[in-house]
């Protein structure tokens, strides 16, 4: 890596009389293959570097993205970046960053079987074993690395280096029988080398997954239509957090900076201390779970990543900040921001997000139900772009009759407000488990590596359609 | 380079593409009225597509120097030894074509834009009815060059605006508009700003929308988060993949409308000169009154299903350029109760296959009585099946609109639209 130019571009900018500056290099060596019903439609690898660099000139906001990795090019493009923030000053909006701790560090991930070494013929293979060892009409297969190097520097004295690794698969399966079909979407993603792969046990969960589907689709009834309980499992557990907990908490949200695009949030800065949901449920965001595909120790600020508690017991607690948004509301970042790459701006984002496992076992939480449904997956889901109501459609679900699972339920849909959903919930679970997902926000468009998760929970009183 | 990469793979490979972009881009983020974050990039590439012993590796170059191409010519080649046979593979395109020109896609003109100049203007224009406005704008000047195996060496400058515009009264009351275009004189960003402030100021007091079946009145912005979902089910891709509701339709009666597929568009979004085969586009009637007449392919696709390619290849399958969704011209507001929509967004599908989705109204949603709009309403969803929606589509006003929005990217063009019969829902609690 050529962190001269890094190094130069700080310098640079200090020259021509900006407040503040940071500059983030980052290489990224990447594969991809894709496989269609079997055949290997597309196989990539990518090799590329490339510069983001960030400053405030008379506290406006410049940015620049650079894959031409050489000072003049850089220098040229720092000027013109230099004039259209200083023509944008007659109408710009005043930023300050909150004051943080200078930050020096060199973190890498360890790999035991690193990305690099392992070649396209074993990825592949991974693919075609798994191609075998399951069973549906239509399987499409997306399996990928990375290993992402950067060098991160401000202004202020802050240096970070690191070396981070990821895998991740995604697969849609369709199965049909006559004139019926029923799919299933799903994502595996790790902050690790090839090692995990063994672990997430791919060819016996989703060929589980589809003999339970095929018989949901055959033999599943509709959902009952009068108030029930309802039991989600932790995959349902984690997209209904992510959705409704973890992006109305973003404090970027709630100042409207993505008010055109992801949305604001029904949450307001004055709610911190306001009891949302049972006092039972405490969500967490955390970037330091070692392993997990939302890791990170340092974000693109440079600040240090910690453990935030979004809700404590049921109460509004924290929300996720970077150093502009927490400037504006009075705290320090939380270390929140990150960037998909060197040429996107860093944004307040989550990273690992789930909630903290209670003392039930899951089967004491069905035991107690008369009558109820049990959410293990879910295919289609959304929320309202305040993050007020959401939808989750159940894609393996199950009758609870007298506290046992006895019929397969066809898409029982749950469209809830969040606060009757927090409110709802009863019990949690002790089975803590995390999902792998690729969460979208920004303009352009940043999909980011994060972790969904949590227990069972159990939700009194819900009508379902 | 891109002659020293073309002598390189030449030895190495049976076919190939190159695709070299080059672009300087621009963008302004503003909030609440202020700009808070200028950006601007530069960035080029080479995109590389290589098959051999019908074995396929696409990859980038970045770095355009003849050491790193001759790096990436022996990873090339040490990655096809390696990967897999693709059954699905049927070749690229034979060249050289004769290309005709498609209009509008570029104006030098752009390169000198005031940026901040416009981006007020639109904030403005959006404030005579509203408190606040939020969005982004981004510009764009580039050349697309393509070269390939089969006797092809073409390029193209193209050049585009986008300017998206949320409005604001209050919290809950808002209207959001998108400007989109090729060239300067096709860029209206203060005519769309003024409409979403004045969604907004219609919006103000919403109450809890109903739940039932509806006419429902679709704006372009809306349905291209919807029905723009017609382009990618029409690539033979999704169709072969069981990620369409169009598979198994084919001259099959889907409803009163066509769908044309149209990349010689005079200035659309997703207009080129050619495809990224370096085929020339084409138009492409792919509903014609109704009847579902062809999927979308390029040339491996056609091949394996025994037709000719309709210039929509991207690297590794086929891919929508603008989707033209038009048919029975009337006023769509002749109803006498209905849901007007003006933005939606998470469209998201129980099943690719079946067409099962719901999506989510946002900004400037109306009770239309009579004809007119009566009142502002929130927090309802239509959830509901794209065939049956497609089936009770009914008619279409006469001015169409080009779309491209941050949840629906592929370039859609119609008009507002009105649906019978759609299933509205709402939260139980």
């Amino acid at each position: 890596m050529n962190k001269d130019l890094a190094d130069f571009s700080i310098k640079y900018l200090k020259e021509k009389g900006v407040d503040y500056a940071e500059a983030r290099l980052e290489s990224k060596e990447s594969n991809s293959f894709m496989m269609k019903d079997g055949n290997l439609e597309a196989s990539s690898f990518d090799q590329g570097a490339g510069l983001g660099i960030r400053f405030l000139i008379n506290n406006n906001l410049g940015f620049l993205a650079a894959n031409k990795l050489d000072k003049v090019s850089i220098k040229a493009g720092l000027d013109k970046a230099l004039r259209l923030t200083k023509r944008s000053a007659r109408i710009g909006d005043k930023i300050e960053l909150s004051s943080e701790p200078i930050s020096k560090k060199s973190y890498k991930v360890k790999q035991k079987k690193d990305v690099r070494d392992i070649g396209p013929d074993e990825k592949i293979k991974i693919l075609t074993d798994l191609d075998k060892a399951t069973t549906a009409q239509h399987k499409y297969f997306s399996l990928s690395d990375h290993l992402s190097k950067k060098y991160y520097i401000n202004s202020e004295g802050s240096r970070i280096s690191s070396e981070i690794p990821r895998i991740n698969f995604f697969y849609l399966m369709t199965l049909i029988e006559g004139d019926q079909s029923i799919q299933r979407m799903n994502q595996y993603g790790s902050t690790t080398g090839y090692e995990s792969i063994k672990n997430w046990k791919l060819e016996n969960n989703i060929q589980n997954e589809m003999i339970a589907l095929k018989k949901n689709m055959l033999e599943g009834i509709k959902a009952p239509t009068e108030k029930i309980d309802v039991i989600c499992a932790p995959e349902v557990t984690g997209i209904a957090t992510h959705e409704s907990c973890g992006h109305p908490y973003e404090a970027d949200r709630m100042l409207g900076r993505e008010s055109a695009q992801a949305g604001e949030s029904f949450v307001t800065a004055d709610m911190i201390g306001h009891k949302i949901g049972f006092e039972g449920v405490s969500v967490v965001d955390d970037p330091t779970l070692l392993g997990t595909y939302g890791f990170y120790l340092y974000d693109d600020e440079g600040v240090k990543a910690r453990k935030k508690v979004l809700m404590k017991d049921g109460i509004i607690n924290e929300f996720l900040h970077n150093r502009d948004t927490a400037a504006q509301m009075g705290y320090k970042s939380n270390g929140s921001s990150r960037a998909n790459n060197f040429s996107m701006e860093p944004i307040v984002r989550m990273s690992n997000t789930f909630i903290t496992p209670g003392k039930q076992k899951e089967e004491e939480l069905i035991k107690d139900v008369k009558k109820g449904i049990y959410l293990k997956s879910f295919m289609e889901w959304n929320i309202d772009d305040k993050r007020y109501q959401q939808k989750y459609v159940g894609s393996e679900a199950y009758l609870i009759e007298k506290g046992e699972l006895t019929k397969p339920v066809k898409s029982p849909k749950l469209e809830i407000t969040t606060p009757a959903f927090w409110s709802s919930i009863d019990g949690v679970g002790s089975n803590l488990k995390l999902f792998a997902a690729t969460c979208g926000k920004g303009e352009p468009m940043q999909g980011i590596p994060v972790t969904t998760g949590g227990p069972s929970i159990r939700l009194r009183g819900i009508k379902l359609r | 380079m891109m002659d020293h990469l073309k002598k390189g793979l030449s030895k190495k490979v049976d076919d190939f593409i190159l695709i070299k972009q080059e672009a300087d881009m621009s963008q302004i983020k503003f909030v609440n009225n202020k700009i808070v974050k200028t950006g601007t990039e530069s960035d080029s590439s080479i995109s590389i597509f290589a098959v051999k012993d019908n074995k396929i590796v696409s990859t980038d170059l970045k770095e355009f120097n003849k050491k790193s191409a001759d790096l990436i010519l022996n990873n090339i080649s040490n990655f096809l030894k390696v990967t897999k046979q693709s059954e699905n593979y049927f070749g690229i395109a034979e060249g050289p074509f004769k290309y005709k020109k498609v209009e509008g896609l570029f104006d030098k003109k752009i390169k000198d834009i005031d940026e901040v100049d416009i981006t007020e203007k639109g904030i403005n224009a959006a404030l005579e009815n509203a408190k606040k406005a939020s969005g982004t704008f981004q510009s764009s000047v580039g050349k697309t060059r393509i070269i390939t195996s089969k006797g092809i060496d073409v390029e193209e400058d193209h050049s585009s605006l986008y300017f998206s515009l949320k409005a604001l009264v209050s919290k809950e009351a808002s209207g959001h508009r998108t400007a989109s275009a090729r060239t300067l004189s096709k860029f209206n960003v203060e005519k769309e700003s003024r409409i979403a402030g004045e969604f907004a100021k219609l919006s103000c007091g919403p109450k809890q929308g109903p739940k039932g079946k509806f006419d429902i009145i679709l704006s372009p912005l809306s349905a291209a988060s919807i029905l723009g979902n017609l382009g990618d089910a029409s690539s033979m891709f999704s169709v072969e993949a069981g990620l369409s509701f169009l598979a198994g339709k084919l001259n099959k009666n889907l409803g009163n409308f066509n769908l044309t597929d149209d990349g010689t568009l005079k200035g659309g979004m997703g207009s080129s000169s050619f495809d990224a085969e370096g085929v020339p586009t084409q138009k492409t009637e792919v509903i014609k009154d109704g009847i579902l007449k062809t999927y979308l392919h390029n040339t491996s696709t056609a091949k394996k299903h025994n037709t000719k390619t309709t210039a929509n290849a991207g690297l590794v399958a086929p891919d929508s350029s603008n989707i033209i969704l038009e048919g029975k011209t009337g006023n769509p507001f002749d109803i006498k109760k209905g849901i007007y929509i003006t933005n939606t967004w998470y469209t998201r599908f129980q099943n690719y296959a079946t067409g099962d989705f719901s999506t989510i109204p946002r900004d400037g949603i109306f009770l239309v009585e009579n004809g007119e709009i009566t009142k502002p309403i929130k927090n309802i969803r239509i959830s509901d099946n794209i065939l049956n929606m497609l089936k009770n589509i009914d008619v279409f006003a006469k001015e169409k609109e080009y779309i491209t929005s941050w949840e629906a990217d592929s370039p859609y063009v119609s008009s507002n639209v009105l649906i019978r019969n759609v299933n509205v829902t709402k939260p139980t609690i």
